[in-house]
């Protein structure tokens, strides 16, 4: 290959090659641009560090300083060092490696001189848009990383044009043409491209945990009241179970002590392995016959592995198990929005007999921690016949009793918890209640757990999908009774049924709604038309989730099919062929489009006809002659005076730029004539 | 930045290919038959940053890293269709072609047009070897665009093909060709001035021309003039007359000066840059003068034609007739 050679000697003084200024200016913009949105998760030092280099460069782009020395640099180097160490994020977090990446960046922004430098920079800044995206997957951030490539591009297209006539502008509109052009291509492969597994397991984003966690002290879910982040969005099949029905399972708790419940710890026994879809172990439960609920799940981020899902939950995806007790989990923890999707068999029996080391571990109790409840639940007991009819009048003595539902309960010490709040405070959120029952269950020896998930959710009526926020989160219990398995049974349904029939604030007092206003900002009952855009919003969210950011190996089969009927790898292979070509073809028209050109003026015509046939003579008319020189000069090819020819340059001067002259028939005619004549005469005068 | 070859360009076989595929010409337009295009380290390393990305994207299972990834990769393939077009229909024409002397810098001068529509960009041009040029197609329809080479010897310059090339609109691509616009120019010997200009013109005494500045003979006799020499006032007459007359007095010489091959000192190479330095000093004076060359006589005469037909003879003088 020939090539222009650039020196790059003369590049790396920085005299043979000027990086053009409006591509180093964009390229300053596209920086600041693409680290920002990164300032929500790395350290603070690195985003001052990369905002100094991006001000040093600026001055240097202005010509009042110099590039920095190399004592500066190592201490930028220094100064990232630092920050990275202090940020206490582990050395092989995604977080770590962005900070880095970022860092580096804004050191070779600043010593950029070549067009070298600048190609790197380029490549970092498209790198750090993806990188972005590792952490956040949302509209927003996604149209401002679009934003931000046109920017990129528009400085890579600065790169390459003329000093002297690019301007910010010029570059910004070809970079957006170039993009806008590029997108049908980009939907075609994003369609088609086949999505695989994993090659390797990589660093996820880290992030806090949000929702309930694996222990739930008494006031723990009246904290996640407070907020409205949306926990996860499900989409049913067919018609959606009523809201009262609704009990997203999470976790199961079965242990207390100290005030508080948390899950137990899953023995390595192999009965206690979760089961996939389609394995057939000892406790899946008995579905045959039973209408099953087919259902998907996008679920945000919660850093752990247990997902939620209906009663009774069978996994359907890839990666998703059931475990001993009967909860879907997945196989690594949730650090992105996650879809799956899962069965649920309403009614199905499970453990309709109970293993001895299962019935122990659900029955088990802390030593007297709290004496006055077993004694109530004794004396209930004896009062009673069996076990149901207990559980029935526990729920009973909630309904009839002062039990208050509440978001603020007074605190309680942890020892002797739940006497207070059985006797004493009796006022509590919906925690306090299941964990009051289940104690009160295990105390006769039934046994019993605390279950923690979300129960309701609101449907939105833009695209009918259910949203579910964490101030939907719920705990209620599951007792075993023998016949029937576990059975759910919630205890706030007793002392606040708004709760359950139509969600949170149906069942708060007017204080408590107040303050939970106040706090999560959501509720903009007052504003005509606003919740209706904050729906469309969230459902466009929520298909953005579904068709986009959930574009997943299940889903691309699934529509693939639909499209193609059978997904083969030749009828991928061809669509995908088929499709870039016609996107591409969009692409070719509009470049090589060439409108039709407009009607040739006629005596422009007659005139270049004549400069045809003079070029056959030889005496061919030269591109940068006008028509009067050119005819000067074939008339002086006759040995004429200028004098002669020109009434006629007159006459094609008035009838091509004179726009009072009307172009008339004989005015063409007499040019023709004219015109004929002097070819004539010259090319006679030639061949002689 | 120089035009430079690769050794696969270099090869015999790929200018012989090549003359068969893009003949000379005059005037070529550019099409697909004659336009190359072959993504540059740049666009290699680009496709490097895609392949990174959408193994990132599988590992983190995340539809957007696949987005962006995909874009550029579609923006990959578009400026192919960029790059292709900025050069695709577009006129190269030789307008004129300067002459020079050895040791300068002979300029071409070459018309790039494009048709009506669409704007061009970043297109460069340039002789192998030289620097390449800059052809400003964004606003205008046309440009011409002034081209150097530096001219080694005597005898006809031929530039060899024109490199033209584009990498707009980023740099991944390199679309090129090579257009042999049939350029010659004429290099004239390197011009030798030496003190004597006038060394070998004959002198003689029956000539018609009249040297003003000569002393041989007794002319004529005028007023004085500030700067005449002192000894040529005629005294007798100032004491006579009070009047400063001045005698004049000139040589005669042959007015046509022939410079003379055979009476030039040196080797080859060497007369002839002497004689060019004489012609050059012969012509600024407007003298008539002639040539005579071993095997070829120019008869005396004036004016620029006169002075670049023998200096064409001297250019020309024992190469081979191409």
């Amino acid at each position: 290959m020939a090539f222009l050679r650039r020196n790059d000697g003369a590049e790396a003084l920085g005299v043979g090659y000027q990086i053009p200024r409006n591509s180093l200016a964009l390229l300053m913009v596209a920086q600041a641009v693409v680290v920002l949105p990164h300032a929500r998760h790395i350290s603070f030092w690195i985003v001052a560090v990369g905002l100094f280099c991006g001000c040093w460069r600026w001055m240097v782009f202005q010509g009042r300083w110099d590039y920095p020395q190399r004592w500066v640099k190592a201490l930028l180097v220094a100064a990232s060092a630092i920050g990275v160490g202090v940020s206490g994020q582990s050395v092989f977090s995604l977080e770590t490696a962005t900070g880095l990446l970022i860092v580096a960046f804004a050191l070779k922004l600043v010593e950029m001189k070549s067009r070298r430098d600048a190609y790197l920079v380029i490549y970092l800044c498209y790198f750090i848009i993806a990188a972005e995206f590792l952490f956040d997957q949302s509209i927003a951030v996604a149209i401002y990383g679009a934003l931000a490539m046109v920017i990129v591009t528009a400085a890579f297209v600065g790169l390459h044009q003329l000093h002297t006539r690019v301007s910010v502008s010029t570059s910004l509109r070809t970079a957006a043409v170039l993009v806008m052009q590029a997108v049908p291509l980009m939907l075609v492969l994003f369609l088609f491209f086949p999505r695989v597994a994993p090659l390797w397991s990589v660093p996820l984003p880290g992030g806090t945990r949000t929702g309930i966690s694996e222990q739930i002290a008494p006031g723990d879910i009246a904290a996640l009241t407070r907020s409205d982040e949306i926990a996860f969005r499900a989409v049913f099949d067919g018609p959606m179970p009523r809201p009262r029905d609704l009990y997203w399972r999470g976790l199961v708790y079965s242990n207390f002590s100290q005030g508080t419940w948390s899950v137990g710890a899953a023995s390595a026994a192999r009965e206690d392995r979760p089961i996939y879809a389609g394995d057939d172990r000892g406790f899946a439960p008995e579905v045959s016959g039973i209408n099953a609920l087919s259902y998907q799940v996008l679920l945000e981020p919660t850093q752990a592995s247990w997902l939620f899902a209906l009663d009774v939950a069978m996994p359907a995806s890839h990666g998703t198990a059931l475990t001993r007790d009967f909860r879907l989990v997945a196989d690594e923890p949730v650090r992105t929005t996650t879809r799956y999707s899962a069965w649920a068999y309403p009614g199905a029996a499970i453990d309709p007999t109970l293993p001895d080391w299962l019935r122990q571990r659900e029955t088990r109790l802390p030593e007297d921690d709290n004496p006055r409840i077993v004694a109530f639940a004794a004396d209930l007991a004896s009062r009673t016949d069996g076990p149901e009819a207990f559980l029935a009048s526990v729920l009973e003595y909630i309904r009839t009793e002062p039990f208050f539902y509440t978001l603020n309960p007074p605190t309680l010490s942890n020892r002797g918890s739940i006497d207070a709040f059985w006797f004493d405070s009796r006022r509590g959120f919906c925690s306090h209640f299941a964990g009051a029952f289940v104690y009160l269950a295990r105390a006769v020896g039934i046994p019993a757990r605390m279950i923690g998930g979300y129960q309701g959710g609101e449907i939105n009526p833009v695209t009918g999908h259910l949203v579910v926020r964490q101030f939907d989160a719920h705990a209620w219990a599951e007792v075993w009774l023998e016949g029937r398995g576990w059975v759910r049974m919630d205890p706030t349904a007793a002392v606040a049924p708004a709760r359950i029939e139509s969600g949170l604030d149906a069942a708060l007092s007017e204080n408590d709604r107040a303050v939970l206003s106040a706090v999560t900002g959501r509720r903009f009952d007052g504003v005509p038309g606003l919740r209706d855009v904050l729906y469309l919003f969230e459902s466009m969210e929520h298909r953005w989730n579904l068709w986009v950011v959930g574009y997943d190996t299940e889903t691309q089969a699934r529509y693939l099919a639909d499209l193609l009927g059978e997904v083969t790898p030749t009828r991928v292979g061809l669509a995908m062929l088929f499709g870039g070509a016609a996107s591409l073809a969009l692409v070719v028209l509009s470049l090589f489009w060439r409108r039709r050109p407009a009607p040739d003026h006629p005596a422009h015509r007659i005139f270049r006809r004549f400069s045809r046939g003079m070029a056959r003579s030889g005496l061919a008319r030269r591109p940068d002659e006008t028509p009067g020189q050119f005819l000067r000069r074939v008339n002086a090819a006759r040995n004429r005076d200028a004098s002669e020819v020109a009434p006629l340059i007159d006459h094609l001067d008035a009838l091509l730029y004179n726009p009072d002259v009307v172009c008339t028939k004989t005015a063409l005619r007499s040019l023709r004539s004219g015109l004929r004549r002097l070819q004539v005469d010259v090319s006679l005068r030639l061949r002689s | 930045m120089a035009v430079e070859l690769s050794a696969f360009e270099r090869s015999p076989r790929f200018s012989r290919w090549l003359d068969r595929r893009i003949p000379p010409t005059r005037r070529l337009t550019l099409s697909q038959q004659s336009i190359f295009i072959f993504p540059t380290v740049t666009g290699f390393l680009f496709g490097g940053l895609i392949v990174l990305l959408i193994v990132g994207a599988i590992n983190y299972q995340n539809s957007l890293v696949y987005g962006v990834a995909f874009t550029l990769g579609s923006l990959f393939l578009v400026t192919i269709l960029y790059t292709f077009r900025n050069l695709s229909g577009l006129t190269i024409e030789l307008m004129s072609v300067g002459t020079g002397f050895v040791g300068e810098d002979v300029e071409f001068q070459v018309r790039v047009s494009r048709p009506k529509g669409k704007s061009r960009e970043g297109i460069q041009l340039g002789w192998l070897g030289a620097i390449a040029q800059w052809a400003e197609l964004y606003d205008s329809e046309a440009c011409s665009v002034r081209l150097f080479v530096r001219a080694q010897r005597r005898g006809w310059l031929d530039p060899g093909r024109l490199l033209i090339e584009t990498q707009y609109p980023l740099g991944l691509l390199r679309a090129w060709t090579w257009v042999d616009l049939g350029a010659r120019a004429l290099v004239y010997p390197e011009p030798l001035f030496i003190d004597q200009p006038d060394h070998i013109a004959r002198r003689g005494e029956d000539g018609e021309l009249i040297d003003p500045q000569g002393s041989d003979d007794f002319n004529d006799m005028r007023p004085y003039r500030p700067g005449d020499p002192v000894r040529h006032v005629m005294w007798r007459v100032y004491a006579r007359s009070d009047q400063l007359v001045v005698k004049e007095y000139t040589s005669y010489l042959d007015p046509r000066l022939m410079l003379d091959f055979d009476r030039v000192a040196g080797g080859v190479e060497e007369r002839l840059s002497r004689l060019t330095g004489m012609t050059l000093n012969a012509s600024r004076s407007g003298r008539e003068f002639g040539l005579s060359l071993p095997g070829g006589k120019i008869g005396p005469g004036v004016g620029d034609q006169h002075r670049d037909s023998i200096l064409r003879a001297l250019a020309l003088y024992g190469l081979p007739q191409t």
